[in-house]
């Protein structure tokens, strides 16, 4: 087994409360799948027969238990629960698995969406023995208006700014704007060895990682590390120029620092395998370079390396906010052969669903109903003279005769009264929408109305 | 002379006219600085030769394949000489594509009283290409050009400037040390965001603004081989008039990036991948472009060429690069092994040894000469039995009998060396003696727009060392380091810098961002210790400059205390410990213990109303005690600056004698410290008596 596959999967999509106020962000249905079921398949697509799942007990119940969230897998899953409220970050949850970690790992996040060829990273791994390589995106714009928010784009995000050498594959730089109070600051000697450096700041990362079984052990020493992008990533890529992680020698001294002093933190990385003399020689014979315009070694002699594979076209969502959430929703069908319609929903002969929509499970939609790039969920109702057009609605939903529902997320198990007109709107889970004419009410915290025209009509 | 002066006063040309426009060139024919003294006092170093042609002549000859049909020359030092060279040459000829027109003035300084000139004297009218008199080339420039105008007639006259780069990876030999810049660039629109020297800089910093143009890409480049080319647009010369404090383009350069968002002008980059181009700056470039040329890295300018169209200099080319002028005479058993460009009549005699080297014309050269990276001018005379290694020998010059040249040494015009003698390494030796600049150097400008003649009968008088020059030598030595003058004019000796980075340096770097690193990652707390560390050290610093006030110091310390939630002890021995390391931090660890305390001591008199503020108790003067202990501990080295210290310590009163005494008996933790109480006690005790008077008995303990 040369990787094993790690899927982060117990954040709490605090980006997304309105979302995951009653669901766990893993379960969230996109393309009437959940959200997990991506990255699980992605996983599957290249041929791991087995994955470690790290998760919530209420996630490890839902999946057990509840058939809408039947995850259509072959692959084994080894469950992990960590306990809600302990507040651990992505570094955490790989510590805690440490004893399960055998080779290196390739860690996802439960939210990726993407169709990106994962062998690209992983051979960018295998190639230049790395010790981290990961996969990133162009940013994409999301297109679609998202319920409660205003205006279009929220401004004031922080970019993050990521040097790649100028074959596009070596990461050389990480930092996030916020952290740049000083500007950009790079050292010489990382300019020599690479003297161009493209610096991007559109990127969007997939959390998507192959590391070294060394850095998982790395961690186990060092408990101050939390998370995997925010800590671990910026202190690996920095380590890459740092002389004692490229010196055997110095290696060697605090090897043995470390034996005469047990107490002691283990703060280097050992990047040594079983083949590393091998692989050494091997460098030594070959005439092979990573790099052209001056004579020093291939890497320079570093012996720590990290990889990014920037993905120029294709789908890399990450579901994190609302807006990605939508987004993801209109774009999943694309990523697989199913039939639009499932075959046991009953959908009357006499309406309307336009091809890029999908109907899930036993939903029974009755006539002269027009749904339009929607997704509607398993075991919905959806009654005469509806239209949907651009929403999502989820499980269990009823929607009464003549509602109107544009541009809006229905949350499972709600119901909309008889014709209500909702457009932009946010409606939580089990809520009741009032029947009547033109009004749109909801929950007012979990429904946010977002149009230019006034609905509310009390 | 001209009625317009200032800016504006070019009419708008319509599309058409432009392209219908001449392309103007100005070539500056003057270094304005004194790199190439003593050779440059006899000759311009614009009519240097270079594989046997003056450089200005290569300069010229890329303007014209470029496509420059009109020129303007500026020269000011030896401008006369100047101006004889180019009106026989093939330029000032009426069949020349390329129209030179030949401008002089005695007054120029800079690069900025050239431009100034340009635009008083409304000269150009169109996008022109500026260019030195010693810039060697063979870019075709036509695509930059294109780019350039493109820019021009998308956004209306933002792009000023486009400068032209040669891609070259860092260490190349024709990079230039000195002129080594880094640049951030948009990646797509080539935009230069971001230009620096990165000479002598372990970091490189990029201010924020830049990244903040709508772009999301941008690329970071310390490939790039400056060729001194630039396509300007006719603002430039009206921009460096605006300014009147713009002396060079790199003045420019930085002026309008700082100021961009105030007037909106843009410098932009053209980066070519094949082509050749360098400025010949210094020894070691033109060391680098010479050997280039006769490798013929700068095709189709090459020696055979015969490029300037003068009778006699063609030569023949053969294997291994060997050139051969005409009357070319080879002793018995000579080698030319690779890499020789020899000019007409000269003659070599037997068994000589030659490779890497360009020799003149009319020169002679003896029996057994060894001659390996010689750069040697015209009308030389060699005897037998010489070597020289990575030498410049000018015109005239004679070597006698069985001398040795080292590496980079240089004799300029008319010296005579030997016989039986080695010159070490750098040494120049010239027949002007070295003070005789000096003594003009009264006005102080940076251009070589001496006159040498009158005070020739001076240096006529002092006689020639034999010892330095030989028996029968004549010429004076010039030392390396003649300017340190100026802190920019500090690396500006002969040959420029050595090529060899500092590795040790380097690694230093990353080994205190390591120990960073490492404290950073292992706890917060020490984390806000060392934060009030660089906090407090910052406060010193402003303190110094700005000169505030104690007090207010203490203030501004109070304040740090409680923002990083520091205990008063710690206050103390943080305190100590950045004042005392307070001459390293600003003038590096490699401080001797004279230049230690030499620099220390009067700080702290400076800062005692500060140390007083917290030392009070008798805990506080212990405190305090051990921390410099703990410092000198630390810089063993430094160990006997520690009794000067304590002693003006006590002398300020900082410190209480008893405190001093209770913590000398006091048991020394370990064994290191017992040592350096040991090391310390006896002079601190006879110096105590010495120098104050109640100095008690209580010391005989000890």
């Amino acid at each position: 087994m040369e990787l094993q596959a790690v899927l982060m999967a117990a954040g709490g999509g605090s980006r997304m409360m309105d979302l995951t106020y009653n669901t766990p962000k893993p379960l969230l249905p996109v393309g009437n799948k959940p959200l997990i079921w991506y990255p699980l398949n992605l996983l599957e697509r290249v041929g791991f027969e087995e994955v470690i799942v790290i998760t919530t007990k209420e996630v490890q119940k839902m999946i057990s238990t509840d058939p809408k969230v039947k995850l259509d897998v072959k692959m084994k899953l080894d469950l992990v629960c960590i306990q809600e409220d302990a507040d651990m970050g992505t570094a955490d949850a790989l510590r805690h698995i440490q004893q399960k970690v055998k080779t290196d790992v390739l860690v996802v996040s439960c939210d990726l969406i993407t169709d990106a060829a994962l062998h690209e990273v992983v051979d960018l791994f295998r190639a230049h023995n790395a010790t981290l390589s990961m996969l990133m995106s162009k940013a994409h714009e999301f297109t679609e208006t998202v319920p409660g928010q205003k205006g279009k784009k929220k401004t004031g995000e922080q970019r993050d700014f990521v040097g790649v050498d100028d074959t596009g594959k070596r990461l050389l730089f990480m930092a996030n704007e916020a952290d740049l109070d000083e500007g950009v600051v790079i050292r010489k000697s990382i300019m020599r060895k690479h003297p161009r450096m493209h610096i991007k700041t559109g990127l969007v990362d997939a959390h998507l990682y192959c590391l070294k079984k060394s850095v998982v052990d790395f961690l186990a020493d060092n408990k101050s590390i939390s998370s995997i992008r925010g800590e671990l990533v910026p202190y690996l890529v920095r380590k890459q120029f740092s002389k004692s992680t490229n010196s055997p020698k110095v290696i060697d001294e605090t090897h043995q620092n470390l034996k005469k002093n047990d107490s002691n933190v283990n703060l280097e990385i050992q990047i040594s395998s079983r083949d590393e003399e091998l692989l050494h020689l091997t460098q030594e014979r070959s005439c092979w370079n990573d790099h052209r315009g001056d004579m020093s070694d291939a890497y320079h002699g570093g012996r720590l390396r990290c990889y990014v594979h920037i993905m120029d076209e294709g789908i890399c969502y990450r579901v994190n906010t609302l807006a990605a959430y939508i987004e993801a929703n209109r774009l999943a069908p694309k990523l697989f052969d199913e039939p639009a319609v499932h075959p046991s929903a009953v959908v009357s002969e006499r309406c309307l669903i336009g091809a890029d929509s999908i109907i899930g499970a036993s939903c029974q939609i009755s006539d002269k109903t027009s749904i339009k790039r929607s997704t509607i969920g398993v075991s919905t109702t959806v009654r005469e003279k509806v239209k949907v057009t651009n929403s999502i609605i989820m499980h269990g939903v009823t929607i009464e005769e003549g509602c109107n529902i544009q541009g809006s997320v229905i949350c499972s198990n709600a119901v909309i009264g008889r014709g209500a007109d909702i457009k932009y709107c946010l409606v939580g889970s089990a809520q009741r929408i009032e029947p009547d004419g033109e009004h749109t009410t909801a929950s007012p915290h979990l429904a946010i109305t977002h149009s230019p025209t006034p609905l509310y009509s009390n | 002379p001209h009625p317009s002066t200032g800016g504006g006063g070019i009419a708008p040309l319509t599309e058409q006219e432009e392209e219908e426009q001449p392309l103007q060139a100005v070539l500056v024919a003057d270094s304005f600085n004194r790199r190439f003294f003593p050779i440059s006092k006899d000759q311009p170093r614009a009519l240097l030769p270079l594989g046997n042609v003056a450089m200005i002549d290569y300069t010229l000859e890329f303007l014209t394949s470029t496509g420059v049909q009109e020129t303007f020359v500026f020269c000011c030092w030896m401008s006369n000489k100047i101006k004889d060279h180019l009106l026989k040459s093939k330029w000032c000829r009426p069949t020349s594509p390329n129209v030179v027109h030949i401008i002089t003035s005695d007054l120029y300084r800079s690069l900025g009283d050239v431009l100034r000139d340009v635009d008083a004297k409304n000269l150009v009218r169109n996008d022109f290409i500026l260019v030195y008199g010693d810039v060697v080339s063979n870019i075709d420039v036509s695509q930059a050009l294109q780019e350039h105008r493109h820019r021009r007639k998308v956004d209306k006259n933002i792009s000023v400037m486009t400068m032209v780069f040669k891609e070259s990876s860092p260490g190349h030999k024709s990079r230039c040390e000195e002129d080594d810049v880094i640049v951030a660039m948009d990646s797509k629109s080539k935009r230069v965001l971001h230009y620096q020297k990165t000479q002598g800089l372990k970091k490189l910093q990029f201010p924020m603004n830049i990244f903040q143009h709508g772009s999301d890409e941008f690329e970071i480049r310390h490939d790039l081989l400056d060729c001194h080319i630039s396509i300007c647009s006719p603002q430039v010369a009206e921009l460096f008039t605006d300014n009147f404090d713009y002396q060079t383009r790199n003045d420019f350069v930085r002026g309008i990036l700082v100021n961009e968002e105030i007037l909106g002008n843009q410098i932009h980059l053209y980066v070519t991948q094949d082509g050749y181009g360098a400025r010949v700056s210094n020894l070691q470039m033109y060391d680098s472009v010479s050997s280039d040329m006769v490798r013929r890295w700068v095709y189709p300018l090459t020696p055979e060429a015969n490029f300037t169209d003068q009778q006699g200099q063609g030569c023949t080319h053969s294997r291994h690069n060997v050139y051969r002028g005409a009357e070319v005479s080879l002793g018995h058993g000579s080698q030319m092994e690779e890499n020789v460009l020899i000019g007409r009549d000269t003659s070599i005699g037997a068994n000589c040894h030659i490779s890497n080297s360009v020799i003149g014309n009319n020169c002679t050269i003896g029996d057994n000469v060894v001659l390996d990276r010689a750069h040697m001018w015209n009308n030389v005379h060699i005897s037998s039995n010489v070597e020289i290694h990575q030498s410049v020998v000018c015109d005239g010059a004679v070597v006698k009998e069985a001398v040795h040249l080292n590496k980079q040494c240089v004799l300029a015009y008319n010296v005579v060396i030997g016989p039986n003698l080695s010159l070490p390494d750098g040494t120049v030796v010239s027949m002007h003696h070295p003070e005789e600049e000096e003594e003009d150097d009264d006005d102080e400008f940076l251009s070589d727009d001496q006159e040498v003649g009158h005070s020739k009968d001076k240096t006529r008088q002092k006689a020639f060392n034999p010892a330095e020059v030989g028996p029968e030598g004549k010429g004076y030595i010039w030392k390396a380091s003649m300017n340190d003058t100026e802190d920019e004019e500090l690396a500006q000796c002969l040959w420029g810098l050595v090529l060899n980075p500092d590795p040790e340096s380097d690694s230093e770097s990353e080994a205190s961002e390591e120990s960073q690193d490492r404290s950073r990652s292992v706890s917060p707390e020490i984390d806000d210790v060392n934060a009030f560390q660089l906090e407090v050290l910052g406060t010193l610093q402003r303190g110094l400059e700005e000169n505030i006030v104690c007090d207010n110091l203490v203030l501004e310390i109070n304040s740090l205390k409680y923002a990083y939630n520091i205990t008063l002890k710690e206050v103390m021995q943080i305190l100590t410990r950045v004042v005392l390391e307070y001459p390293f931090q600003q003038q590096g660890t490699q401080l001797t213990t004279l230049q230690y305390t030499g620099s220390l001591l009067p700080l702290l008199k400076t800062w005692s109303p500060v140390f007083k503020n917290y030392i009070k108790r008798a805990q506080d003067h212990l405190d305090c005690l051990s921390a410099v202990e703990e410092l000198f501990l630390e810089q063993d080295t430094h160990q006997t600056a520690m009794v000067k210290v304590l002693m003006k310590m006590y002398q300020l009163e900082i410190l209480e004698e008893e405190a001093i005494l209770k913590w000398f008996s006091t048991g020394a933790t370990n064994d290191k410290s017992r040592q350096l109480r040991k090391n310390q006690g006896k002079q601190r005790m006879s110096l105590q008596r010495k120098e104050s008077e109640e100095d008690e008995s209580s010391e005989e303990g000890e």
